[in-house]
């Protein structure tokens, strides 16, 4: 009798753990090197470059813009609804969200890092080929080159991060480190120290939309590793393509305004 | 080497006379310095080109167009389109002595004050400190004395009406170079670099990765990270009125050749004065580690006819890293703060 | 002085980085020289230029910290050295120009250990060749 339970624990494990490695069955069509195909235009469709936890609409920072900039509700997209900050941690998030219009890097135009990158409000372009999957982000011209073979390390920090992915099965695994401190996750003043380390997940779920998770460790900032979780819809217009979105140009005024020549 | 369809005789005899300047190999000028060969015949290579498992020729790598090539041909050599091979051996021997004075005596002063015809200035770091003097990375060797091709190696004359516009242009700017961020170079502010669309050289850094995927081609400039993703399915271009910095690339094979045809650039581009620029480029991999790569330009607005030019791109061992610019462009802040400090000390001493 | 070295009628002209994307000048001021002995507090990687922080001990004693322009390390990185390569703490020598807003920057023409090695990239390196004359 305890030899039948036996063997249907482990069926059943082996059928749990099989569901929560593979959440849907979707085989994508393959390359000619015999990859699942993640080639295309992708986008995030929700608010989380505005607030990670879920969220209620509330009025924006510039009055004048009424109802166009005011922030819009999110459920959220924080497994666990949220994220486990060190309490020695929760005054700077405090303090971030209070003067967010100063201090967020999206507002300076720099480049966001991962993931934040992936649910900005615009499209990025996915190029895949058997040694580099090659991410081309529209804000910023922002983009990075997701090393497929042996990995390798970084010399510096950069604002991208170094990228080293891996295939698993039907999932593109990307392990990311060495990204500068000074990017956000998103405009409500959720940040990390140099010491963030993220593993991206991209799985196809049907023909036009992808499974994204990124689990987030940052042992200074956080008291465990977290992870969010999102779907990403392919852009499917015809003849649909990046456009420029160099931003730099944009903030000059607040940047180097006080520093023009006065009449 | 055969090229099954090709556009045009121009283009037919372009990549020919290529062909034959392509067994000059590109000297080596990394740290294990290969011994260059004196003669290869084209007829005795076996190289086929590869291509990727979907068929399409495979450009892919990290490459340089890094050169001591200019782009117009110097007016001492008006007519002589071509080094002979010893000529070139010479030139890159001056190169490395070159690189030794430098590095031995410090770099000599230039005029690094973005004015033409200023005078030479000494203010500048050592680039050869860094890396970045161009014969401390690999070179991409050319026995062409001018990356434009033809028997004059220069720009066409200015159209009257281009020449109006940039008479005008340069009346508004003059002495008011440092009144504003809008007035300092595209470059200067992290915006374009005139070393992405065509993919001419710049100073240092001069290096791309190209990725493909099915039905793109994606170039990436290291400098200022910029990133073409070309397509090749034959979509059209962007509707006109959308400008772009660097317009808007359509490409398609013609046989082993990747042609790309750019159009839509915003009249500011880094041509500046340049209204409607129409760009066409050739990639054709001709060995394994070397890109022809071809370009033409036209404007009609701009110039009296089209120019075109011609560079290698060849393959190197590192990789391009990130650069960022805009994100720690500190000497844009210091050079309009500078200009104020300038001034003020100018009007106390007028008042005095 | 731009020197155009001739070869067999053939000119190669010295290597001023032909499309530099900015005036130096501009930024900096031939007209104020200097010489700075400081210890190495952080070496910002960025482009389009590395910055080096150093705190100089004044002559009244006090410390004041200067940041001194170099250049983009990304060639560096290819040669092999990373952000490690100079150690915080390291005692250099900068002969350069101050910036011309008066501040504690400036641009170091020249930058060295106190022993006289030059920072980053020794002499001569693998690419140049002595005169053989």
């Amino acid at each position: 009798m305890m030899g039948w339970i036996a063997v249907l624990c482990c069926v059943l494990s082996l059928a749990a753990a099989s569901s929560v490695a593979q959440v849907s069955p979707y085989r994508a069509p393959r390359t000619a090197d015999g990859k699942p195909n993640l080639s295309g235009i992708w986008q995030a469709l929700n608010t989380a470059d505005w607030d990670l936890e879920g969220h209620a609409a509330a009025a924006g920072p510039v009055a004048s813009l009424g109802a166009v900039f005011a922030k819009p509700p999110g459920l959220g997209v924080v497994e666990g609804d949220q994220i486990p900050y060190l309490p020695a941690m929760a005054a700077k998030r405090k303090n971030n969200q209070a003067n967010w219009t100063n201090l967020d890097p999206e507002v300076k135009c720099y480049l966001p890092g991962v993931p934040r990158a992936t649910y900005l409000p615009y499209p990025f372009q996915i190029v895949q080929s058997q040694n580099n999957v090659l991410i081309s982000y529209e804000y910023a011209g922002a983009v990075r080159i997701i090393n497929m073979g042996a990995p390798t390390k970084a010399p510096a920090d950069s604002w991208m991060g170094w990228s080293n992915g891996h295939w698993e099965g039907e999932t593109l695994v990307v392990d990311v480190t060495s990204q500068m401190e000074d990017t956000w996750f998103d405009r409500s003043g959720n940040f990390h120290s140099s010491a963030l380390h993220v593993v991206e997940r991209y799985t196809p779920r049907t023909a036009d939309t992808m499974d994204y998770e990124a689990t987030i460790e940052d042992p200074n900032v956080f008291s465990r590793p977290w992870k969010i979780s999102m779907p990403l819809y392919r852009r499917v217009e015809k003849n649909v393509r990046l456009l420029e979105f160099k931003c730099p140009e944009f903030t000059e005024e607040l940047l180097y305004g006080p520093l023009r020549k006065k009449d | 080497m055969k090229y099954r369809s090709l556009a045009s005789v121009v283009a037919f005899t372009a990549v020919v006379a290529a062909s034959m300047l392509m067994q000059t190999p590109a000297a080596a000028q990394a740290p294990a310095a290969k011994a260059t060969p004196a003669k290869t015949v084209p007829a005795a290579k076996a190289w086929t080109a590869p291509l990727l498992p979907n068929g399409t020729p495979d450009l892919q790598g990290v490459w340089t167009n890094n050169t001591v090539t200019d782009l117009e041909r110097p007016k001492a050599l008006a007519g002589k389109e071509f080094y002979t091979e010893a000529e070139l051996k010479d030139l890159q021997k001056q190169e490395r002595q070159r690189l030794y004075v430098t590095e031995t005596e410090g770099q000599p002063p230039a005029n690094h004050s973005g004015v033409e015809g200023a005078g030479a200035d000494d203010v500048h770091y050592d680039f050869s400190q860094f890396g970045l003097d161009r014969a401390q990375a690999k070179l991409a060797w050319s026995r062409r004395t001018s990356i434009i091709v033809g028997p004059e190696g220069t720009i066409p004359p200015l159209t009257p009406d281009a020449r109006q516009r940039l008479a005008e242009i340069r009346a508004k700017t003059k002495g008011h170079e440092f009144d504003g961020p809008e007035m300092l170079p595209l470059g200067a502010r992290c915006i374009a670099r005139v070393n992405v669309v065509p993919v001419l050289p710049a100073a240092y850094n001069s290096n791309l990765q190209i990725v493909q995927g099915d039905g793109y081609v994606a170039i990436e400039t290291e400098e200022i990270h910029d990133v073409r993703v070309i397509p090749t399915d034959g979509r059209p271009h962007i509707p006109g009125n959308i400008r772009q910095w660097y317009g808007d690339p359509v490409g398609h094979w013609e046989g082993k050749t990747l042609v790309v045809d750019t159009t839509n650039f915003t009249e500011l581009s880094p041509f500046r004065g340049a209204q409607n620029l129409h760009v066409i480029e050739r990639f054709t991999r001709v060995d394994q580690d070397t890109i022809l790569y071809q370009f033409t330009v036209e404007d009609p607005g701009m110039w009296t006819k089209a120019w075109s030019g011609e560079l290698p791109i060849t393959k190197i061992d590192g990789q391009i890293y990130e650069y960022a610019c805009h994100e720690a462009n500190y000497g844009l802040a210091d050079t309009l703060r500078g200009a104020r400090v300038a001034e003020a000390e100018a009007a106390k001493n007028s008042a005095k | 002085m731009m020197k155009l070295i001739l070869i067999g009628g053939l000119l190669l002209a010295a290597a001023a980085p032909a499309w530099a994307h900015h005036g130096f000048a501009a930024e900096f001021d031939q007209t104020r020289p200097l010489k700075l002995k400081g210890t190495v507090t952080k070496w910002e990687v960025t482009n389009p230029h590395s910055w080096i922080h150093i705190d100089v001990k004044g002559d009244d004693g006090k410390v004041v910290g200067w940041m001194i322009e170099g250049g983009s390390p990304n060639n560096l990185y290819r040669l092999g050295l990373t952000k490690d390569s100079l150690p915080i703490g390291s005692e250099i020598v900068v002969d350069g120009y101050q910036a011309k807003d008066r501040s504690a920057k400036a641009v170091g023409k020249s930058v060295t250990f106190s022993d006289g090695k030059r920072l980053f990239l020794g002499l001569p390196g693998p690419e140049s060749e002595p005169d053989k004359k």
